[in-house]
């Protein structure tokens, strides 16, 4: 193909990207390192008032010719990242307004907020992927050892944790953990009584069950696939040398699937750093936040695009961290392609 | 091979059932309490058996008129779903038949894009639409929600592209098709099967969409799941009921479409794996 009509072909898709995704990003790193504020002024009122004339000093939104508050917006260098970070305690405003309804973390100190969003964030993301591969495995390999004629179904059955919206699903595990409802109430016959939505430990639990349950089925599905072209003459061959049902897992079927496995932790990377409605639903932010969580909740409750921008970087340079592997090997592999 | 031992077979099936519960169990238990009233779906101890009620429904598709939220999921989806398609495919087409390292370039920042947490996003797409006045509009919404899906969607389709014999589309530019005419008379054709399996991991993409479709829309224009968002914080009974109602009638057209295309989504699902 030559490149004239290769451009012509990829233009749509990549205007859209780079008026989407690339612009905005770039955005974001100017809005980071600003703020804007209405331009204040001082009025005088004057009230006549039956014992004569009272002058009172009021602040006010300055209005341009337009009538809309005229807005100063200045350059402010890190300020942002250091609130967010929480690096000058000093100057670092006290845990957002009140009004916010204290949906700031609470366990983390007003200031390193990104660093506790970041911190739950990678355990929820280590935590969830060695039980995601392990029972997805378990699951493939069973299902493999069944007759034909359940696998269909037991598929169909098995992706409803995976397509389902993760809010609803999100929501739904609430409703099944909240007083009252059906799972504290199973657990409570063999003595465990827990208010799951009101201690730091169990809110942060629920939240990785939920991303345990929701991916479990894609690594399922890969390596169940995979398990399909394990070479059956080696699977022979080492039935032939006495190997155990065991020994031919670990030497055979493994190392097969390894490809597979790596594709999954890196989808699974990926996805688990953008955590995000679990954590709405669950807590509310309350007790625990995610990278995503911490930008969103800024934006939209401390109304502070700024400061929330800042956040938004420091959420990239992160993904960029931990993607570091999986480009190094997708280049190397796609060079190869090439 | 060797029969199984009867123990494990055992432990096979039980294993498989207590998955199947668990996976089902968060959907199936919020649809049966969606038929009951606030105090018998909360109630300790818990009923098994409680009588039957559509009000959560009634209240919630009527009176919180929850159809006007349906259409607008219907309306996003299928237009996200429409160009998501028609600008994916041109560029999928173009990346599996270019040899120049610009296309593994441009596959590379794709999936740099693909790995953004879309909240990083938001704030300048406050400031841009606001700025020009059309944030909240269906139309910001769908070209935000292509956006977002056209690493994957081109990731995707190329990989579809790639199965189909270079020697198809050759033979049209020899026999003088230009380039574009050789993908609408020879590639169409035969490319469905790749676009359909696409298009339903484009469609569960928008569909399922919480963050962007909650921040971008308000008022009339939110989706299914940005309208379901008031029952996070539901205080009051009636409320958090019809969150219980919206949260089924969200799912059913998702376990329709899982029966209807179960084949596609698994092969959706392995189709980048089986390469790597």
């Amino acid at each position: 193909m030559k490149t004239k009509s290769f451009l012509q072909f990829v233009g749509p898709s990549v205007a859209m990207m780079l008026l989407l995704l690339a612009a905005p990003l770039v955005l974001t790193f100017y809005l980071s390192v600003r703020n804007c504020a209405m331009e204040m002024e001082m009025v005088k009122i004057e009230e006549s008032t039956p014992f004569g004339k009272k002058e009172t000093l009021t602040q006010r939104a300055k209005l341009d010719a337009s009538g809309k508050a005229i807005q100063i917006c200045r350059f402010v260098g890190l300020e942002y990242y250091r609130k967010v970070l929480g690096i000058d305690a000093e100057s670092a405003e006290p845990a957002g307004p009140p009004d916010a309804g204290g949906a700031v973390a609470k366990g983390d100190k007003a200031g390193n907020e990104f660093f506790g969003a970041l911190r739950f964030t990678m355990l929820y993301t280590f935590v969830t992927l060695p039980f995601v591969l392990g029972i997805g495995f378990l699951l493939a390999l069973a299902v493999n050892g069944v007759s034909q004629n359940l696998k269909g179904a037991f598929i169909s059955a098995s992706l409803l944790p995976f397509i389902i919206t993760p809010v609803v699903a999100a929501l739904s595990i609430k409703w099944l953990f909240r007083d009252n409802g059906l799972v504290p109430y199973l657990l409570s016959h063999v003595g465990i009584e827990v208010f799951w939505m009101a201690q730091a430990w169990s809110a942060r639990l629920l939240i990785i069950v939920y991303g345990i349950w929701h991916v479990v089925p894609f690594a399922f599905i890969v390596l169940y696939a995979g398990l399909q072209s394990v070479p059956q003459d080696a699977l022979e061959a080492a039935t032939i040398d006495g190997a155990s049902r065991w020994q031919k897992l670990r030497y055979v079927t493994l190392p097969h699937l390894m490809p597979l496995i790596v594709f999954i932790t890196l989808i699974h990377l990926m996805d688990a750093y953008r955590v995000f409605e679990p954590v709405m639903v669950l807590t509310q932010g309350a007790f625990t936040t995610s990278v995503q969580y911490l930008t969103y909740h800024i934006l939209l409750q401390e109304s502070n695009p700024y400061k929330a921008s800042a956040a938004a970087v420091l959420t990239l340079i992160g993904i960029v961290v931990l993607l570091i592997p999986l480009l190094v090997k997708t280049y190397r592999e796609q060079k190869r392609g090439v | 091979m060797k029969k199984r031992p009867f123990s494990l077979s055992v432990l096979l099936y039980g294993g498989l059932l207590f998955w199947l519960v668990i996976a089902s169990l968060p959907v199936v238990w919020t649809a049966i309490i969606s038929f009951r009233q606030y105090l018998d779906a909360f109630s300790s101890p818990v009923k098994w058996v409680a009588p039957f009620t559509t009000e959560n429904y009634t209240r919630l598709w009527i009176e919180k008129e929850f159809y006007r939220n349906f259409l607008n999921t219907a309306l996003v989806t299928v237009f996200t779903v429409t160009i998501s398609l028609t600008v994916g495919c041109l560029a999928a087409y173009a990346l599996s038949r270019y040899r120049g390292s610009l296309g593994f370039w441009l596959l590379m920042v794709a999936l740099m894009f693909r790995a953004i947490p879309h909240s990083s996003l938001l704030p300048s797409f406050f400031t841009l639409f606001d700025a020009l006045g059309i944030r909240n509009t269906y139309f910001t919404l769908i070209f935000v929600l292509v956006a977002i899906n056209q690493p994957f969607t081109i990731w995707m389709l190329r990989s579809f592209f790639i199965n189909i014999p270079n020697e198809l589309d050759e033979a049209a530019l020899v026999d003088g098709c230009t380039r574009f005419q050789a993908f609408r008379r020879v590639i169409i054709p035969v490319m469905w099967p790749g676009v359909v399996t696409t298009g339903l991991f484009s469609f569960l993409l928008a569909y399922n969409d919480f963050l962007l479709s909650s921040a971008l829309t308000s008022g009339d224009k939110m989706t299914m799941p940005a309208a379901i968002a008031n029952s996070i914080t539901a205080e009051s009974e009636t409320l958090l009921m019809q969150g219980v109602a919206g949260a089924v009638s969200i799912t059913i057209p998702l376990i329709i479409l899982v029966v209807i295309f179960q084949k596609q989504i698994v092969g959706g699902l392995t189709q980048g794996a089986v390469k790597g």
